[in-house]
């Protein structure tokens, strides 16, 4: 157990708090352990060698303890370290603090959980293990939700952005402060990507009037407003635990969000106050038809997922799903029945700043819509489908529309469909054609049991583009890429990437922009064997940690597991 | 980066273990764990290059005061001004002193 931090003098305010006194404030009072502390000295791997001190707890604060008597986990990130961002290890023991809170309710043991959110996401210096710890922070959240509650909680001052505002989207119930704010994308970043005019990151009045808490309670993007103070903190909390599960999650809300957005007006700019009404109309109406997809055939565009869409189901077996950038077929592997999903560059997309391939508010939807549809029509038959992502995808939408309409719900909407969907059976793959980037990734493909790539240079995979990178961290394009070359996880390149233990296989192909048949035959059969070999009780997320570069992501999970202590019902 | 190394004789040892800080801009984590040598063992990594005469020169200005326990400590340090450092190594040895533990909240 940890010494306390605290020197005598306690502010009530739940801000300035720092990560390990929230967790106390949280729990019920002499009921908090750390796991893993800070005295472990389990710091990040990969800080050290970019010249960049480490932090004891690498910023993840543990607690098991017990809220109104409940057994309960709580995970704080300290906001102050290294903008709160998740790195291999602070990300692994939000992960496997979760993990082991599941395995305490398949024993019958009613661990919940809280978070505590604190962050800009990704670390990215350690950037492709920090989103591969995401996405298992994402399987982990849909799975512990269908026993107990997961309880998010923002407060400020860093807010919560990047893949944790996609985890954000899929809690149980959420609370914030005035203070707080939730979002995908960073205000530079989005400043960066689409312009000064679309959002002016140093506007502070007009990003809170966006993604501030006030607005988000009022969007119904969150369940609850709570003041700046520790005991009403953890009055809100109880109060949410107290409900109990709720009857259904803001991510089951693909077919009134699909139809909602796709009747705005985006011809103009939103306005807070139109982005309030369309979010809280929509969300509370779980029960709205959903929108008719587009008759006809599709008219192909030349990107590198529709080359590999065709090349593996015949033009002519595909169709549109909800909006025409999100398209899936049904066919076979070997005889296994599939549908193969893909996210395509649509020119006229509704949302201008999703025009290029990007997964926008539409596309997270339209994939869940999908999802979930598939589940329902499969959901009687003893084998299910096989969902295979075909995951070209640039980026998540960078835009004052996205984010002022809840782009993170969006994109926890798509993972929440997917995770539901492996976890009910259905084998679950990604091929990696083109790009697989950031919060578009954890969308579309991170999900998947297994993970297969082409073998090729143009396949990139990264926790944000280059550009963006370089400014949020102060250092020039060329010296990433220095320091790419001996920091697999800082790589762009697939290679790298495999080596992190992600990928199932390397698919060696000829020509990976116009592929022949004996590429394609090469593709198919090592999906065929890939779903012949799965388990069918193989339903996790487990085999991507053996990877000779996740020794601190095991390592974590050991230590975690060594000093749970099974509660005694 | 830098790593810097500081050793003095020591008597008696520290009570208990104890962490203070974070390695936020302009602060540092200071942690204390008792150790079995007649010694203070001062290990900093600190993200100011060429600051080892200012470390000394800080420890010196504490040591006068009240000499150093029997200790391993640590020390992370992200450009923290000498008043902070100094602050929060006097927090770490306080705790680290006490008979009682000081329980959470």
């Amino acid at each position: 157990m940890a010494e306390p931090v605290a020197t005598g003098w306690q502010p009530a305010n739940f801000i300035e708090l720092s990560a390990r006194e929230r967790v106390a404030a949280l729990l019920d009072p002499g009921s908090f352990t750390e796991l893993l502390d800070p005295f472990a000295r389990l710091t990040s791997p990969w800080l050290p060698k970019q010249g960049i001190v480490t932090q004891f707890d690498d910023g993840v604060v543990i607690g098991k303890g017990r809220l109104n008597g409940q057994p309960a986990v709580v995970a704080a990130i300290e906001g102050a370290f290294q903008g709160g961002s998740l790195g291999e290890v602070a990300g692994a023991k939000i992960a496997g603090a979760l993990e082991l809170a599941i395995e305490d309710n398949r024993q019958g043991i009613p661990t919940c959980a809280v978070l505590v959110l604190e962050t800009g996401g990704v670390r990215l210096q350690e950037a492709n293990l920090g989103l591969a710890a995401i996405a298992e922070i994402h399987a982990a959240v849909v799975e512990l939700r269908q026993y107990q509650p997961v309880i998010g909680i923002i407060t400020g001052p860093v807010g919560c952005f990047g893949g944790m505002g996609i985890a954000a989207g899929l809690c149980s119930y959420l609370l914030m402060t005035r203070e707080g704010r939730l979002g995908l994308n960073g205000p530079q970043v989005i400043e960066q990507e689409a312009g000064v005019a679309e959002y002016d990151s140093r506007d502070r009045p007009f990003i809170w009037s966006l993604t501030g808490g006030e607005q988000r309670v009022a969007s119904t993007l969150v369940d609850a407003f709570v003041s700046d103070d520790a005991d009403a903190v953890r009055a809100a909390t109880l109060r949410l635990l107290q409900q109990g599960l709720p009857a259904s999650h803001r991510t089951d809300r693909a077919d009134s969000m699909l139809a909602a957005l796709q009747q705005l007006d985006t011809d103009t700019q939103i306005s807070a106050l139109q982005a309030r009404t369309l979010l809280a109309f929509a969300l509370q109406q779980p029960a709205a038809s959903a929108p008719q997809p587009e008759a006809g055939h599709l008219h192909w565009g030349s990107s590198r997922g529709e080359q590999w869409s065709q090349a593996l189901i015949a033009a002519t077996d595909w169709r549109c799903a909800a909006v025409p950038s999100v398209c899936y077929a049904d066919g076979e592997l070997g005889g296994r029945a599939c549908r193969f999903i893909l996210i395509r560059p649509d020119a006229s997309n509704h949302f201008p700043r999703a025009r290029q391939g990007e997964v926008g508010l539409l596309e997270g939807w339209a994939l869940a819509s999908l999802i979930e549809e598939t589940q329902r029509a499969d959901a009687e038959l003893p084998v299910k489908r096989a969902l295979i992502a075909i995951v070209d995808v640039p980026s998540q939408a960078y835009g004052r529309r996205e984010e002022a309409l809840g782009i993170h719900q969006a994109l926890a909407a798509a993972a929440a469909a997917y995770a539901g969907a492996r976890l009910a059976g259905h084998p679950l793959l990604s091929l990696l054609v083109g790009k697989a980037m950031s919060g578009a990734f954890l969308a579309h493909g991170y999900q998947a049991n297994r993970i297969f790539a082409l073998d090729d240079s143009k396949v990139l995979i990264h926790a944000m583009g280059k550009a963006s990178a370089a400014r949020v961290t102060l250092r020039s394009e060329a010296e990433l890429d220095e320091l790419a070359a001996s920091i697999p996880p800082m790589a762009y390149d697939v290679h790298s990437f495999a080596s992190l233990g992600l990928i199932e296989g390397l698919i060696p192909v000829q020509h990976a922009d116009d592929p022949d048949k004996a590429d394609i035959e090469r593709v198919r059969q090592a999906l065929t064997q890939a779903l012949q070999q799965l388990p069918a009780d193989d339903r996790h997320l487990q085999c991507r940690l053996q990877g000779e570069h996740r020794g601190a992501s095991r390592q974590v999970r050991q230590c975690l597991r060594q000093s749970w202590q099974p509660e005694s019902h | 980066m830098e790593n810097l190394h500081f050793q003095r004789p020591a008597h008696t040892g520290v009570k208990r273990r104890a962490l203070v800080g974070y390695v936020g801009s302009g602060d540092l984590e200071v942690m204390i764990e008792p150790c079995t040598t007649a010694q203070a063992d001062i290990h900093i990594l600190t993200s100011s290059p060429s600051s080892e005469t200012r470390w000394r020169q800080v420890l010196e200005r504490i040591e006068a005061v009240q000499p150093f326990p029997a200790m391993r400590m640590d020390i992370h340090d992200f450009a923290a001004t000498p008043g902070v450092i100094r602050l929060r190594i006097e927090q770490a040895l306080e705790l680290a002193l006490q008979d009682q533990e000081v329980s959470h909240g």
